[in-house]
């Protein structure tokens, strides 16, 4: 949820400090990280070897709870595990540190998870219910002794906050208790849809007691959890080096539920902030695998004989929004007028190359609940002369577009297509004057609904939809300082579709409501969606086994280097 | 030049004449008999005609799109290629001409003005304001130009304008600096007494005697300070700072390319290549002018 906030790479890349950074500004800071698996290999899996994965930046933390940005989530993901995990290249739930995906108990109030037996910490303390609950009780009460620590660049717990309401009494957990050694039982304080998917999130990796008793204040560079890989060392600004744990629960697990391995010796995360140079480091042998690509990159990766791409599965979405309470965006005919007038069958083409599809939805097919009876407007620019005319606007007008300034895993080049979006709307009478601030600040004012049109994404995190359609079109979110709904979209029966759906675990109700939501917007038009991006990883081809997650997160266990 | 010599032959009114005559005739020898500055020279009129009768001379139109031509390799219709939109780049730089030069030329037109004041004020005011604004000049010195005239555009927001603003200040102290000690040469001269005695006013004197005296270093420094200012205003706006998109600025141009990622140095060179080379271009004939007008009209340098 946190996504898309600045890291302190895209800030020196926009703000030009650092020479190396500034050509590429791109490469997408954590998010971006995945593909498909290619073939699986031939026969049984090698072990040993060092997976050396070439990254856009470093991690800030690895204390998961901390964490906000991709790039610290994805290291503590091979750090810790959680109770319940997303099975491999999907969003589906397989049961991780419990050994099952729990039923929903007295309404969705309680949910009570059997734990796995013999499982140990890296420092050799057992996992246990008793585990489980000090973490939560760490995680949830803001005056429990450990609620702190993270380091210098913490997040105080906002993952937590974020998916279960805030702490204390605005938790939606009200207690965590150990029924036996392995079994752990939560009370809820009222029903939530999307808790078990909340659960499975990396942030929410068990980590060990002892450890976190022993210097709470420190654990963020020393992390200890029960995860595939046990860390080593930071070598903060360059890598990370952890090494294989050789007691992991997982290993007898099949690798479709997200066990097997790990395989490799040593796995080496290297932060190279230059695009250019990393995707060099890649075809120069430096790197096993790289993150970050562009579309433009992926034909250039491909003719490499020796390299392959994989496609990370898509949980994303860029649009562009517009302003539903300034005028002339207040109008519905003209936001339907600039929908035909844009030709984003052309414009995905050429910026997203094979790395996108136009979206149709707020909310990617990946996503459950995805409406596949909705159908976009089409490309039809004397459409969009009636509907401008129908509204007043027979001369068209002049307005501002807002683009990104930086690369983002949804939107790979929005400068480009701010350029060509602009360009379909002049056809039909809409001049724009193209608009950007530095990054920071674009968040800032689009948070503020200063923008009349403006670009941007989302990159989901837990595979709900309400992870995509509650944050951007309740009206809730429609707030003056850090909005996320930044269309200023309200409407009544949308709001209260969404409330439904948050709320109930009943899967038809949601199912129904939204769906409907989804039939809604568009009707609406407050955005032109724009695209799914399913972002690029390179990898050498002997690297096998490496199983994309669309969150962007995944867990190496099942990566082995072939011959 | 003839107010110059004018000025300098105040003194000695015959010989006035003669020495005018003479010093133009110097000048036109040591100027073009240089190699380098006459290409400068005719590079930068080549620039300048571009930049004139760009609507006249591009072949396409420098916003038209065509996005099933990304980075096409130039062809016998687009002699350069085409660019991450499918646009015409020859189009594009011919069009670029104007924006770059008139950027630089508004930057260094701006520094002059306020460089001139500056310099003029504090090398013939003398005592605390000169040393108040010399001082402040160092002030501005001290900062790498780039780093500053990024902090300065970041606070007014990005677009062309500010980015020529922003180059515009930076460049100050240069020209202050070199006017004020050419002012400081020339203010003790008998020429600028035997005007004071006939009962000019400062502002006279400055404007007869002063300015016109001061001249020549303030030409050459000038001249120079343009090569920076174009290449600067092309960075920032490489940096996105400057030039809003579409304009078709070299420096905006350049990180068009850019943002595409490395794909672009296998498939779309051209799109970097030619406005790098008219940027390069540009900036080394502006050098070369400004080297070889130095050489002109500097007297020690000429013995």
């Amino acid at each position: 949820m946190k996504i898309r906030e600045l890291s302190r790479r895209e800030f020196l890349a926009v703000s030009g400090m650092t020479g190396a950074g500034l050509v590429v500004a791109g490469c997408g800071g954590g998010e971006t990280i995945g593909g498909e698996e290619e073939g699986g290999g031939d026969g049984q899996p090698q072990e040993g070897g060092t997976f050396t994965f070439g990254r856009g930046s470093d991690s800030v933390t690895l204390d998961p709870i901390h964490a906000t940005d991709g790039e610290s989530l994805i290291v503590c993901r091979q750090i810790f595990d959680g109770l319940l995990d997303f099975e491999p290249e999907t969003t589906d739930l397989v049961p991780a540190l419990a050994v099952e995906v729990p039923e929903p108990e007295e309404d969705g109030l309680v949910y009570t998870f059997p734990l796995r037996e013999g499982v140990t910490f890296h420092d050799g303390t057992p996992f246990n219910a008793e585990a489980v609950v000090f973490n939560f009780e760490r995680w949830m009460n803001s005056g429990n002794e450990y609620h702190a620590g993270g380091g210098p660049q913490a997040s105080d717990f906002s993952y937590y906050s974020g998916m279960f309401g805030g702490f204390d009494e605005e938790s939606i957990i009200e207690s965590v208790e150990a029924v036996d050694e392995y079994t752990v039982r939560f009370r809820l304080r009222e029903p939530q849809g999307p808790f078990l998917r909340n659960i499975a999130m990396s942030p929410f990796g068990i980590a060990s007691p002892a450890a976190i008793q022993e210097d709470v204040e420190e654990f963020w560079r020393n992390p200890v959890g029960t995860g595939p890989f046990r860390f080593v060392e930071w070598n903060q600004g360059s890598t990370v080096r952890l090494e294989k744990n050789e007691e992991w629960w997982g290993t007898d697990v099949p690798v479709e539920e997200g066990g097997g391995g790990p395989f490799v010796d040593e796995v080496v995360f290297q932060s190279i902030d230059d695009n250019t140079s990393r995707v060099a480091a890649l075809a120069g042998g430096q790197l096993s695998g790289a993150d970050g690509l562009t579309p433009d990159d992926v034909p250039t990766i491909e003719q490499d004989p020796n390299l392959k791409v994989i496609f990370r599965p898509p949980l994303n979405v860029g649009y562009l929004a517009m302003h539903t309470q300034k005028e002339p965006f207040n109008d519905v005919n003209v936001r339907r007028a600039i929908n035909h007038a844009i030709d984003m069958e052309a414009i995905v083409q050429a910026f997203f190359g094979e790395t996108g599809e136009v979206a149709t939805n707020p909310m990617p097919p990946t996503v459950p609940f995805f409406n596949e009876g909705v159908e976009r407007y089409p490309y039809d620019p004397d459409r969009a002369r009636e509907l401008l005319a129908e509204a007043g606007y027979e001369d068209g007008f002049d307005t501002e577009l807002w683009f990104m300034p930086i690369p983002r895993p949804y939107m790979p080049d929005g400068r480009g297509i701010a350029q060509a979006i602009a360009s379909d709307l002049q056809e039909v009478g809409i001049n724009c004057e193209l608009v950007t601030f530095e990054w920071g600040t674009y968040i800032e004012r689009t948070g503020r609904g200063e923008h009349p049109m403006a670009l941007l994404g989302w990159t989901g995190d837990n595979g709900d939809p309400d992870n995509f359609l509650n944050i951007h079109f309740n009206s809730a979110n429609a707030t003056e300082e850090n909005a996320l709904n930044i269309a200023y979209y309200e409407n009544d029966e949308v709001d209260e579709l969404l409330n439904r759906g948050a709320s109930t675990i009943d899967e038809g109700e949601r199912e129904e409501a939204y769906m409907r939501v989804q039939e809604i917007i568009m009707e609406d038009a407050p955005w032109v969606t724009i695209a799914y991006t399913r972002p690029p990883l390179g990898f050498q081809n002997r690297v096998q086994g490496y199983l994309p997650s669309p969150t962007g997160g995944e867990s190496f266990n099942s990566v082995y280097l072939s011959g | 030049m003839t107010e110059q010599a004018q000025a300098g032959a105040q003194t000695d009114v015959v010989g006035g004449r003669v020495e005018s005559r003479g010093r133009w005739r110097d000048f036109r020898r040591v100027f073009f008999g240089n190699r380098l500055a006459l290409t400068g020279t005719a590079v930068m009129a080549l620039f300048i005609f571009c930049a004139l009768f760009a609507p006249i001379i591009a072949p396409y139109d420098p916003y038209e799109q065509d996005l099933t031509a990304k980075f096409a390799p130039p062809t016998s219709q687009h002699w350069l290629g085409q660019d991450e939109l499918g646009r015409d780049i020859l189009s594009r730089l011919i069009y670029g001409a104007r924006v770059s030069l008139t950027a630089g030329l508004a930057a260094v037109a701006f520094a002059t003005v306020v460089g001139t004041v500056i310099g003029v004020t504090a090398g013939y005011v003398g005592r605390w304001v000169d040393s108040v604004l010399m001082r402040l000049m160092d002030v501005i010195l001290a900062f790498p130009t780039i780093l500053l005239a990024i902090v300065i555009v970041t606070i007014l927001g990005p677009s062309l304008t500010n980015a020529m603003l922003a180059v515009g200040i930076v460049n100050v102290p240069q020209l202050a600096r070199v006017v004020r000690s050419a002012v400081i040469t020339v203010r003790e001269r008998d020429y600028v007494e035997a005007e004071r005695a006939l009962g000019a006013g400062n502002l006279q004197i400055v404007r007869t005697a002063i300015l016109p005296n001061s001249l020549a270093p303030l030409i050459v420094q000038a001249t120079l300070t343009l090569a920076t200012a174009i290449l600067d205003i092309a960075a920032l706006s490489f940096l996105g700072l400057g030039a809003r998109p579409p304009t078709p600025e070299w420096g905006a141009m350049l990180t068009d390319a850019f943002r595409s990622g490395f794909g672009v140095f296998v498939t779309g060179q051209h799109a970097i290549i030619f406005p790098g080379v008219a940027i390069a271009l540009s900036v080394l004939s502006v050098n070369f002018i400004g080297d070889g007008l130095r050489d002109a009209l500097d007297p020690r340098q000429r013995r």
